[in-house]
């Protein structure tokens, strides 16, 4: 079988590179049995549409973050604070860990299978300006795009930025003609990929912790034979495991890109990091588990409480 | 008809540039944020451009190319080829009906949500094949007009 | 697959040339897209009525509104009057008018249809009146309403921004060199014009009656002025997106017209939202329709094969881009701007990635190629509206409007494939 798989960088990006190995992974294993085509830049549309159109099984496979218009629980997944380092990281989205499992029986409810957990980087602020506090949250003015996603809006509020939704595709050149003055709602890797020019400074404020999901229609795989199907599923277990070894690594080397290019890089105190977290946990926290139903919320939010 | 499209057309197109409007306001004088504005727009936005299109129907004024029509003379030929073009219009039309209202189940049973106010897409999804079917009323309207005139046509030919 | 394509795109062609609406042309293409090749329709609706839900494309019907709102509400006309103030006395002045005030017109409206709609009414009779010969008027006026499309803000260029992923403000600016050549070109094709005609010419006024007048009539016309100020300066100036923009526009052409320049009453303006948006439905539901029909190529892969084939029969990048200047030539002739960007840009930019063809100066190229478009037969838009507002036969307006099409507007064509710097100098003074 011959299956496309989108995802949301560019090509030659990192992820475009780990997918194409993955790629010849699965013709190897298969025997070119399954053959993985895959579609650079949202080649195949943004991120949500292509998760609804994996859902209907129009197209085969993804590797991207999760939309949540189907099910306003995913948004889960990009909960603020929600992990502090990269050890809890890998507790709470690695293998076996309480989002992970949560996501993949909400993506099952969608006819879709999830494949394995891609840790991204932990987000951070983009600024064209300079923030003179970056580790304090009182209101500084500085406008921010954020992504129109409640828990962005108000995490930025509550870091005392003033959000601005603007749409992606209008958002470099917002912030390139100073309608913002930066972006919230990606990481380093994220503001490499689409902000470097407009990056005067990069505040690693460990917002959120972003992780995609390589994610596959059930229609589609129904389609594979046993064997074929274990050995997809073998080589995605083997993508995640290996990600997971050079995310960390991967993040530092974006902010460095990110400063080669003559962005400043805020340093934080681990005071300052707890502050804005306990702060974002007080106000956004509740708001956000009011959305996606306080009891299953707060159950999930325990028990990663006590991975930790 | 007219009078009641002229109002609904101007008003959504009203609301649509205030709703725009309002947004450089918050953002650039008062330097406050109106959560959720900007996905509240698009509701009327996309039924904007819907009954945009059914009123080109119903006025018969879609963009077309009529390559063809310069070349011909006769008033018979002209109504031969707006009947030829309202035909290929109605079986391309059903078949986008058929895939559009494919699409309105789909939104019917997914039931999603816009992103902050949790406003359900399906009330903008709809427009799609309401849109599509109105058109095709119209559009059979017209065959139904063309073929009419194809008697007085003859006559004069 | 390329042949299903290749099928698909003949039928496009063959409805549009039967004269079927513009949707139901792409409808067509998808049908055979899907019953011939094996690509699918599952979950397409859904892909592409998102795709319309992008805020860029709300400043079509917006821009569109607002330059129906200037030709109704005086606004055009006091511009107008302010630029004959400064040479409407000089011999063939009057056609150097008309094309520098749709220059103006077009750095308000992103339309190539406002200018001969707001200047064509008030400006042929008074040329023919002058002795100008009335079908000359109208081609000269027909073809300076393309100008719209260059001078930014302009439609095309923010179709094309979006489909290609382009910033659009870099687009905006990649046109108005080329926008602002031709409208030189075209002044300076009217002076030599003129020497034929039997021209009436006002007396020539003394300095000191002209500084007067041009200050009276400057005064009469500042809050026309304003408008490419707040929409060109809001936008470059960081104060609000070309979207928000355009809505600016609208919010600030409505009470000017109503109250200060009073063309606009309660009737002309239900009118004028009605027809931008009938106008947009129209434009959008295609666009909904050819976005399927690119995606499905883009899932197979289409536009990769059609470089690789391309590449097959030359790689020389001068050969390449006349080629594709003939193409695009070709393709203007038989649909509008806005349907020529969706169907070609998608197809064509990895061609113009290879051979080092920057998307910003494609941007230019398509804009310029799809914008005489609108003024070349037998698809001319544009010509045929100025044919209609100018009460002359189409066939009449043909001849000279092909002189100044050959004269004024090739060579520009050319040029801006073949010498970057006049697309992408401003762009990149701007930082893009
Ligand atoms: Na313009
Ligand atoms: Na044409």
């Amino acid at each position: 079988a011959n299956l496309k798989m989108s995802h949301v960088r560019p090509q030659d990006a990192t992820i475009d590179v780990e997918l194409r190995a993955f790629a010849d992974t699965v013709a190897q294993a298969t025997g070119g049995d399954v053959t993985i085509e895959i579609f650079p830049a949202s080649a195949l549309g943004d991120y949500t549409t292509v998760q609804e159109r994996i859902s209907v099984g129009a197209i085969d496979m993804a590797t991207q973050p999760a939309a949540t218009g189907a099910d306003r629980q995913m948004q889960i997944s990009s909960f603020p604070y929600l992990a502090g380092n990269w050890d809890q990281a890998r507790a709470v989205y690695g293998p076996g860990g309480v989002v992970r499992d949560t996501m993949a029986e909400l993506y099952a409810k969608q006819d879709i299978t999830m494949l394995a957990a891609y840790p991204v980087y932990f987000g951070g602020i983009s600024l064209n300006v300079d923030n003179p506090n970056p580790g304090s949250t009182d209101p500084n003015g500085i406008k921010v795009r954020v992504p129109g996603i409640k828990s962005f809006q108000l995490t930025a509020q509550a870091l005392g930025y003033i959000p601005s939704p603007i749409p992606f595709s209008e958002a470099f050149t917002a912030v390139q003609t100073g309608v913002v003055d930066g972006v919230i709602g990606s990481g380093a890797e994220g503001y490499y990929a689409s902000f470097r020019d407009v990056t005067k400074t990069y505040i690693p404020a460990n917002t959120h912790f972003e992780v995609w999901y390589m994610i596959a229609s059930n229609e589609s795989l129904a389609g594979l034979d046993d064997d074929d199907k274990a050995a997809l599923m073998a080589a995605a277990e083997e993508f995640e495991a290996t990600r997971w070894t050079v995310a960390e690594a991967d993040q530092a080397k974006n902010e460095q890109k990110l400063a080669d290019l003559g962005a400043t890089i805020a340093p934080l105190t681990d005071e300052q990091l707890a502050a804005m977290a306990a702060k974002v946990r007080a106000e956004v926290w509740p708001e956000v588990l009011k959305d996606v139903g306080e009891e299953w919320g707060q159950a999930i939010l325990d028990k990663v409480a006590s991975a930790e | 008809m007219d009078r009641f499209a002229k109002y609904l057309l101007t008003a959504l197109i009203c609301i649509v540039a205030l709703g725009q409007f309002v947004q450089v306001i918050t953002r650039y004088v008062l330097e406050i944020p109106v959560m959720g504005l900007e996905e509240t727009m698009l509701y009327p936005t996309l039924w904007l451009y819907i009954l945009g299109a059914v009123n080109a129907s119903r006025e018969n004024s879609h963009i077309r190319a009529n390559v063809l029509e310069i070349f011909l003379s006769t008033r018979l030929q002209h109504i031969v080829l707006a009947i030829l073009g309202e035909i290929i219009s109605l079986i391309v039309g059903f078949w986008l009906l058929y895939w559009a209202w494919d699409f309105t189940r789909y939104s019917w049973r997914v039931w999603k949500e816009s992103p902050t106010l949790y406003i359900p897409t399906f009330y903008s999804d709809v427009a799609l094949v309401v849109g599509l079917a109105l058109m095709m009323a119209y559009t059979a309207m017209h065959l139904w007009r063309h073929i009419r005139s194809l008697g007085g046509a003859e006559d004069a030919a | 697959m390329i042949e299903v394509a290749l099928i698909a795109i003949a039928v496009l062609v063959l409805f549009l040339t039967l004269g079927v609406p513009l949707p139901y042309c792409f409808g067509g293409a998808l049908m055979v897209m899907y019953y011939l090749g094996d690509t699918i329709m599952k979950g397409n609706m859904l892909w592409g009525f998102q795709q319309l839900g992008n805020p860029v494309l709300l400043a079509i019907p917006l821009f569109v509104l607002a330059g129906t709102i200037m030709s109704e509400s005086g606004i055009a006309a006091s511009l107008l009057r302010f630029v004959n103030a400064f040479i409407g006395h000089v011999r063939g002045g009057l056609g150097v008018v008309a094309a520098v005030s749709c220059a103006i017109i077009g750095a308000i409206s992103g339309s190539g249809l406002t200018g001969i709609a707001a200047i064509g009414p008030l400006l042929i009779p008074e040329m023919e009146k002058r002795g100008y010969p009335r079908e000359y008027a109208t081609a000269l006026i027909a073809n300076s309403s393309i100008l719209g499309l260059l001078i930014p803000p302009s439609v095309t260029m923010i179709v094309y921004g979006w489909v290609t992923d382009t910033s659009i403000l870099a687009c905006f600016l990649a046109t108005l060199g080329p926008g602002l050549l031709i409208m030189v070109n075209f002044s300076l094709m009217n002076l030599w014009m003129s020497r034929k005609f039997d021209l009436v010419l006002d007396e020539k006024p003394a300095l000191g009656d002209l500084a007067s007048e041009v200050a009276k009539r400057g005064f009469n016309a500042t809050p026309a002025l304003l408008m490419p100020v707040i929409i060109l300066g809001g936008i470059y100036g960081g104060i609000m997106t070309p979207t928000e923009a355009a809505a600016v526009a609208v919010i600030y052409a409505v009470p000017v017209g109503f109250l200060i320049y009073k063309g606009l009453k309660w009737e002309n303006f239900l009118s004028a939202g009605k027809e931008a948006a009938t106008a947009v439905g129209a434009i959008m539901l295609m666009i909904l329709f050819s976005m399927i029909l690119s995606q499905m190529f883009v899932m197979e892969s289409i536009p990769q094969k059609l470089v690789g084939s391309i590449f097959e029969i030359t790689d020389n990048k001068v050969i390449l881009l006349i080629l594709i200047n003939i193409l695009l030539f070709l393709v203007g002739m038989v649909v509008n701007d806005v349907t020529a960007i969706i169907l070609i840009a998608p197809l064509l930019l990895p061609l113009m990635n290879a051979i080092g063809v920057s998307p910003v100066q494609f941007a230019a190229i398509m804009g310029v190629n799809t914008a005489m478009g609108g003024v070349t037969p037998p698809y001319a838009s544009i010509l045929y509206l100025g044919a209609r507002i100018g009460k002359v036969k189409v066939t009449k307006v043909i001849p000279p409007a092909m002189v100044l099409i050959v004269t004024g507007y090739v060579p520009v064509v050319f040029l801006t494939s073949l010498w970057p710097d006049l697309s992408l100098y401003l762009p990149r003074l701007f930082g893009y």
